[in-house]
């Protein structure tokens, strides 16, 4: 009998949950369904990671940034007047529960259009999805080249720079500043790898390995480490074995805090320490926890907007720009705009103002063929937008193809909390190089 | 010996007492009640947040947060075994389970609400202790002689008192122990909340040596589940040397190999364990 009450309970439950859809899919539906008139919002998906570890390491500002550029986008007016509503959905930084999210953002929400993607370990799975269901992605922030290599890939489009170029922005760096800076020629400048096993860690070290390679400069050791591994003690050993002149790390959160205070505890000394994106990016939090430890260490990324000199922006950049970081601020108290808050706003409003807004005129609709016939139609020159890139697409049959080919990365120095610009040469300062002596990370 | 092997090995032990106490708590409530607390880390992780809004955000010194994080988690572990254990404690075992598993998202869920995702720091170290050439972080042996005296603690008062000779008794028959006149339902109730303890001090060990985040439990849950199997489930001294052996694995392994080989000869290890021993590498 008790069996039985349970079913009975359990078919009542079921029940009740039946009709509860029921009452709520007609609504659902007929959203979904709803034509497109003059006036009509337009339905734009944005997914990123509101929870689980990416969260913290840059994903939350991601989002507020495309809220920010939604926001700002829709005062002044939208698309002659019809406003862009965002569909959100969080993909919990789980690769299934991002599979399961665009699923139901193009087949219940019928969307043309999802922008956003945090993660290179996301990205890889849907970029093919969305390929195959002919739907627009617009990637604002997962960088590894994997995404878009050799796939030749026509509704995926990453107006965000991609790993290789922070390969590049590290190496050279240092490759520029050896003989000068660390007093050692470039060819004898030990560098150590260390990064996060997923398509963006693997990604970005390989690109490190391929620009060391290409200037002489060896690698004494390259290792990959799992993001949420609970120790990683040994790999500081082993960093202090073989006795790197300057550390790479490619890594989220919690692995970078880890390193950092099981290097710190482990004796590891090094000349410089160099980050790339990510975790990071996220100095205030850095700063927060490590304080002057993490002073005059590097991160390749984007800049973010703070970070340039808005006068030599093009017309109106700097304006947006400026109005931009006074709105992020006044909504969420951060001392230093991370380069995800930037990214996650200037890539969406490149979506918004010079896809979304000439496709919807062009065609009065909104369809992903129309916008990602407008994709690949913008020309936007170097310093068009608020992080200093151009826009140009790489077109169908490029070995990049949908890959902006003027995005560019940066390599900043945090410098007492803000981060400034030390690569490329001619655009930044001169970097503090290495660790001053007393720094608790520099080599003795 | 090459230095920095002994290094490693140093460090592997140090890391078997970061996952040897919640490996106890799991296993004597395992022992006990017969269910697996599947939120267990996620006990460990709430504690954990409780130690930083008590040190950072109120300014209470860190001894004092430490001393209340273990009644506060203790207590939850009382309301999980009143309000979701002891219900289903005639069911199906996968309804309990599923039921811990609940828990574990719920928790998680509330304390992204409450504290956002944030990663929190103490921004507590302390310093290394070198040797030669090597180095042994204070925060870590500090955590590991923590870790000994808890355990140390716990034989005590499972050897020596009447409720340890009763929890151990009802862990060895259950069905028997009620006929002597010892009443089941207390003894669950206490070793929920000693288990539940255990996994406030264990919060105490790891927040200085990890960010506190709503998934923090994710770092160590899992390998703390697979410690408890290979140990035999229920079997504290068991969980307790499986701990150790498997932190040398992983920390030996890294150094020989890679970080990444050391977590598969770790879960090779198991593997072959289960094979071998279904019960457990230390069942008796």
């Amino acid at each position: 009998m008790k069996d039985l009450g349970t079913t009975r309970r359990g078919l009542l439950q079921s029940g009740a949950g039946l009709a509860a859809g029921a009452l709520t899919l007609p609504a659902t539906v007929a959203r979904a369904q709803a034509p497109a008139r003059g006036g009509d919002p337009l339905r734009v998906g944005v997914m990123t990671d509101l929870s689980g570890p990416f969260a913290g390491a840059g994903s939350q500002p991601l989002f507020w940034g495309a809220e920010v550029a939604i926001e700002m986008f829709n005062a002044a007016g939208g698309v002659d007047g019809r406003p862009v509503q965002a569909i959100t959905a969080d993909s919990q930084s789980k690769a299934d529960v991002a599979i399961n999210e665009a699923e139901r953002l193009l087949g219940q929400e019928r969307l043309e259009v999802v922008t956003g993607i945090y993660s290179s370990a996301h990205a890889v799975p849907l970029s093919g999805r969305f390929e195959q269901s002919k739907k627009m992605m617009w990637i604002t922030s997962a960088i590894a080249t994997a995404v878009l290599k050799d796939k030749n890939f026509r509704y995926v489009f990453r107006p965000t720079v991609h790993s290789d170029q922070y390969g590049e922005g590290s190496v050279s760096m240092i490759h520029e500043h050896a003989q000068a800076k660390l007093g050692t020629a470039p060819d004898k400048v030990k560098l150590g790898v260390i990064y996060e096993d997923g398509p963006y860690g693997t990604g970005v070290s390989s690109a490190i390995e391929a620009n060391a390679k290409q200037r002489g400069m060896p690698i004494v050791l390259k290792e990959a480490y799992a993001a949420t591994a609970p120790d990683l003690s040994t790999l500081v050993t082993k960093l202090r074995r073989e006795r790197p002149d300057v550390v790479f790390q490619v890594g989220y959160n919690p692995d970078i805090t880890l390193f950092l205070r099981q290097a710190k505890s482990g004796g590891l000394r090094f000349k410089m320490l160099i980050g790339h994106g990510a975790g990071w990016s996220q100095i205030d939090r850095l700063t927060e926890t490590f304080g002057a430890d993490v002073n005059h260490m590097c991160n390749v990324d984007p800049a973010a907007t703070q970070m340039l000199d808005w006068s030599k922006l093009g017309p109106g950049v700097g304006d947006l720009a400026k109005a931009f970081v006074e709105k992020f601020q006044a909504k969420h108290n951060l001392r230093d705009l991370p380069p995800h808050a930037s990214m996650g706003f200037n890539n969406t409003w490149i979506f918004l103002e010079h896809v979304l807004k000439p496709a919807v005129r062009k065609t009065g609709g909104m369809t992903a063929d129309a916008l990602r016939e407008a994709a690949l139609e913008i020309d936007i020159p170097t310093g068009g937008t608020i992080q200093g890139y151009g826009v140009k697409f790489a077109p169908p049959g490029d070995a990049m193809a949908g890959q902006n080919q003027r995005s560019i990365a940066v390599v900043m120095q945090f410098d007492n909390g803000k981060s400034r610009v030390i690569w490329p040469t001619a655009i930044g300062v001169p970097p503090v190089l290495p660790l001053p002596a007393g720094h608790a990370f520099a080599a003795r | 010996m090459d230095p920095f092997l002994l290094e490693a090995l140093v460090n592997g032990i140090l890391l078997g007492g970061v996952f040897a106490l919640p490996a106890l708590g799991l296993n004597l409530v395992f022992g006990v009640v017969d269910v697996v607390w599947l939120c267990y880390a996620e006990l460990v992780m709430v504690g954990m947040y409780a130690v930083w809004f008590l040190f950072t955000q109120l300014g209470w010194p860190l001894p004092l947060a430490f001393a209340t994080c273990l009644p506060i988690v203790s207590l939850l572990g009382i309301a999980l075994h009143y309000l979701v254990v002891r219900p289903l404690l005639s069911s199906p075992p996968i309804n309990q389970v599923l039921a811990t598993g609940g828990v574990l998202f719920l928790l998680q869920g509330a304390m992204t609400l409450v504290f956002r995702t944030e990663f929190r720091s103490l921004g507590v170290d302390m310093p290394p202790m070198e040797v030669g050439e090597i180095f042994v972080s204070g925060t870590k042996l500090a955590a590991f002689c923590a870790a000994l005296v808890g355990a140390a603690i716990l034989w005590a008062f499972l050897k020596y008192t009447y409720v340890g000779t009763a929890i151990r008794a009802i862990a060895r028959d259950r069905e028997v122990m009620p006929l002597m006149g010892v009443d089941p339902q207390r003894i669950y109730l206490i070793a929920s909340a000693v288990g539940g303890a255990l996994a406030g001090l264990a919060a105490c060990l790891l927040v200085v040596q990890l960010d506190v985040h709503p998934f923090v439990g994710l770092s160590f849950g899992p390998i703390t589940f697979m410690i408890c199997v290979m140990g035999g489930l229920g079997n504290m001294l068991g969980g307790f040397l499986a701990a150790f052996l498997m932190g040398i694995i992983v920390s030996v392994g890294g150094f020989w190999g890679t970080t990444e080989f050391s977590y598969v000869v770790a879960f090779g290890f198991f593997i072959v364990t289960m094979f071998a021993r279904p019960r457990g590498l230390f069942a008796r």
